[in-house]
């Protein structure tokens, strides 16, 4: 059987090439290459650089820049120092104390930025200094900051999403709104836990903050004000259709720089780095995604992908039974990828079976989101583990430990997600048609 | 890491040096370039929704942004390089040992592979557009070739920019990529 072969042949080279540590970009053109050159047998050049063309050059993805700088741009404003010192008369007196200014936080940062490595480094930046200096037990410190920065990936705008809209031609509008309401519903859920946890955990005996008046609290939340009427405003549009992806995020981006400059953290220098690492990190994922078009492209020429779905079809998986499948497969890559490329990898191979399933497919973004985000803090490669270890000096496996009950919350929430669909396509259904565009 | 000074000569200099240091500078000048395009993405789009709102319809601009982003991506494919921001999976080299060497070996010659065949086709893409003379299927009707030449700039320099860490790593025994900073 043919298609076995090509199969085996083309996991085994992906395999050795990537574990060897070719650079994922290089890995992708290379395994696309082979499989049409050796299987399709017909001249891989010149398609292959067709086709990166014109996914390179596609404007829906120029909102990835856009975006990437905005977070860029916010991060070195003094948002993060305002972040904590509005949190905490806020959150100090609560059952959990401050612990919930790790997860709020991450809640709030995450909808600024696009990825869950820089959601992690900038809170952690500021509260585990805090943190410990009043006793809190370091596992709980660590534990719940590597899970809600996880939501850097699910609360809009998210780098991840708009590379799945990229990749499965679906509104990358829509699958970013859906992203807000799991993206809160998980945000209750790791509350929850600080609350619940500060009851049991037997180490839990933080200082006590002394109690702040209602002005005091309300002042600072006035702090954090700007930044979220920048965002409602990025994101309203979007939901509303007045704007486009990309139009949005360039609004963003302007808002950004208005809010650095009226701040007075608006440098030559800061303007600089920000676009410097904002065309450095859009570069690198453009990169992956020009490996997977042309990975995609060599898919579509060998069928193999549409054979491998009518083989699942055949197997009479039920949707949940394919989910499930999947859930271990992404569990699985997760160890040892990141998430990007978990996703790149696998989309083209698993969207003819999640469509043939029946499964939405902006659900399936929230979903494979989710899953990423567990991939997030599974060993040995996980990037929160990564951050924490640089910024803790903890050895990976105890983080991994100490963040486990995390990762059991973000299993329930597939389950909560699965038995309410509901939860990632009521909001995008809401949204109005577009009249940009 | 091994380092070049940590067990040659360190008081002289490796004779190579500075070329390398001009090939970093030529790296981050793309890298500028580049960053020049993506301001170019922001400014197309803030007319675009600028001209809407004052109800006047400028042709093409979303197919520029395309091959402004393009542009962008492309150009900055060295400048990441050099900087070691593309994502490889070095856990398994890192339990390798001695082997380690083998695995950073066949890693730049595949890359190396691989950058120069695509930067032959991007260049043979750009050739055909340009002795066909086609023309951009959207509103804009560019000569496709121009912004493909961006495409072929970048992955030429790219393939220069593999090359050469591969060469500094055969030579010092230190390819000079930093550990991924940034990534996500």
């Amino acid at each position: 059987m043919q298609q076995f072969e090509l199969l085996i042949t083309l996991l085994a080279l992906l395999a050795l090439l990537l574990s060897s540590g070719t650079w994922v970009g290089f890995t992708l053109i290379a395994v696309a290459a082979v499989a049409i050159e050796f299987f399709a047998t017909r001249s891989a050049g010149a398609p292959i650089a067709t086709t990166i063309w014109s996914s390179s050059s596609s404007w829906m993805l120029s909102s990835l820049p856009m975006f990437v700088w905005m977070g860029d741009i916010l991060f070195r404003t003094r948002l993060s120092e305002d972040l904590f010192r509005g949190l905490a008369p806020l959150m100090g007196r609560l059952p959990g104390g401050l612990l919930h200014t790790n997860v709020m936080g991450c809640t709030i940062f995450g909808s600024v930025s696009g990825s869950s490595a820089a959601t992690l480094s900038t809170v952690a930046q500021m509260t585990v200094p805090e943190l410990k200096k009043r006793g809190y037990p370091e596992h709980l410190i660590v534990g719940t900051l590597a899970g809600p920065a996880t939501l850097g990936l699910m609360i809009p705008p998210s780098i991840i999403m708009i590379v799945y809209g990229v990749m499965t031609n679906e509104s990358i509008a829509a699958i970013n709104i859906a992203g807000i309401l799991p993206g809160f519903v998980l945000a209750a859920m790791f509350t929850a836990y600080v609350v619940i946890v500060s009851k049991t955990d037997k180490s839990y005996h933080p200082a006590v903050e002394k109690p702040t008046t209602w002005r005091e609290k309300l002042g600072a939340l006035w702090l954090l004000l700007p930044v979220h009427v920048l965002l409602f405003i990025v994101l309203g549009s979007m939901f509303a259709g007045i704007a486009t992806a990309t139009e949005s995020a360039a609004m963003g981006v302007a808002g950004a720089l208005g809010l650095a400059w009226w701040q007075k953290t608006l440098t030559w220098e800061n303007f600089v780095e920000s676009l410097m690492g904002a065309t450095r990190t859009s570069a690198m994922i453009a990169f992956i995604l020009a490996g997977s078009a042309a990975l995609s492209l060599a898919m579509g020429y060998t069928g193999l992908p549409n054979d491998l779905a009518k083989w699942v079809s055949t197997l009479h998986l039920s949707a949940f039974g394919l989910l499930m499948a999947l859930l271990v497969l992404y569990i699985v890559l997760g160890c040892f990828l990141d998430g990007i490329s978990c996703v790149v990898l696998t989309i083209g191979i698993v969207e003819p079976m999640v469509r043939q399933a029946g499964i939405d497919m902006v659900w399936f973004g929230i979903f494979v989101v989710l899953v990423v985000e567990l991939a997030q803090i599974t060993p040995p490669v996980g990037f929160n583990l990564f951050v924490l270890q640089s910024m803790t000096g903890h050895n990976i496996f105890r983080i991994a430990r100490w963040s486990f009950p995390m990762f059991v919350i973000m299993l329930a929430m597939v389950f909560v997600m699965i038995a309410l669909p509901g939860l990632a396509t009521w909001l995008p259904a809401m949204m109005l048609p577009t009249t940009a565009a | 890491m091994m380092t070049i000074t940590a067990d040659a000569a360190p008081a002289k200099p490796h004779q190579f040096e500075r070329l390398w240091a001009g090939l970093d500078r030529f790296y981050l000048c793309c890298g500028y370039l580049a960053a020049f395009f993506l301001v170019c993405i922001f400014l197309t789009t803030m007319l675009q929704v600028g001209s809407r709102w004052i109800g006047i319809n400028i042709r093409g601009l979303t197919d520029f942004a395309g091959y402004f982003m393009a542009a962008s991506a492309f150009l900055a494919f060295p400048h990441t390089f050099n900087r070691g921001a593309h994502i490889r999976i070095e856990l398994f080299m890192s339990m390798m040992g001695r082997f380690r060497l083998i695995a950073e070996w066949s890693s730049f010659f595949a890359a190396s592979a691989i950058a120069v065949w695509l930067a032959y086709f991007a260049w043979s893409m750009v050739y055909w557009s340009w002795s066909l003379n086609d023309i951009s299927q959207g509103l804009d009707a560019t000569p496709i070739w121009i912004p493909q030449m961006s495409m072929a700039i970048g992955l030429s320099v790219l393939a220069l920019c593999v090359i050469d860490h591969g060469l500094r790593f055969l030579i010092s025994g230190d390819h000079q990529l930093p550990a991924s900073p940034d990534a996500l």
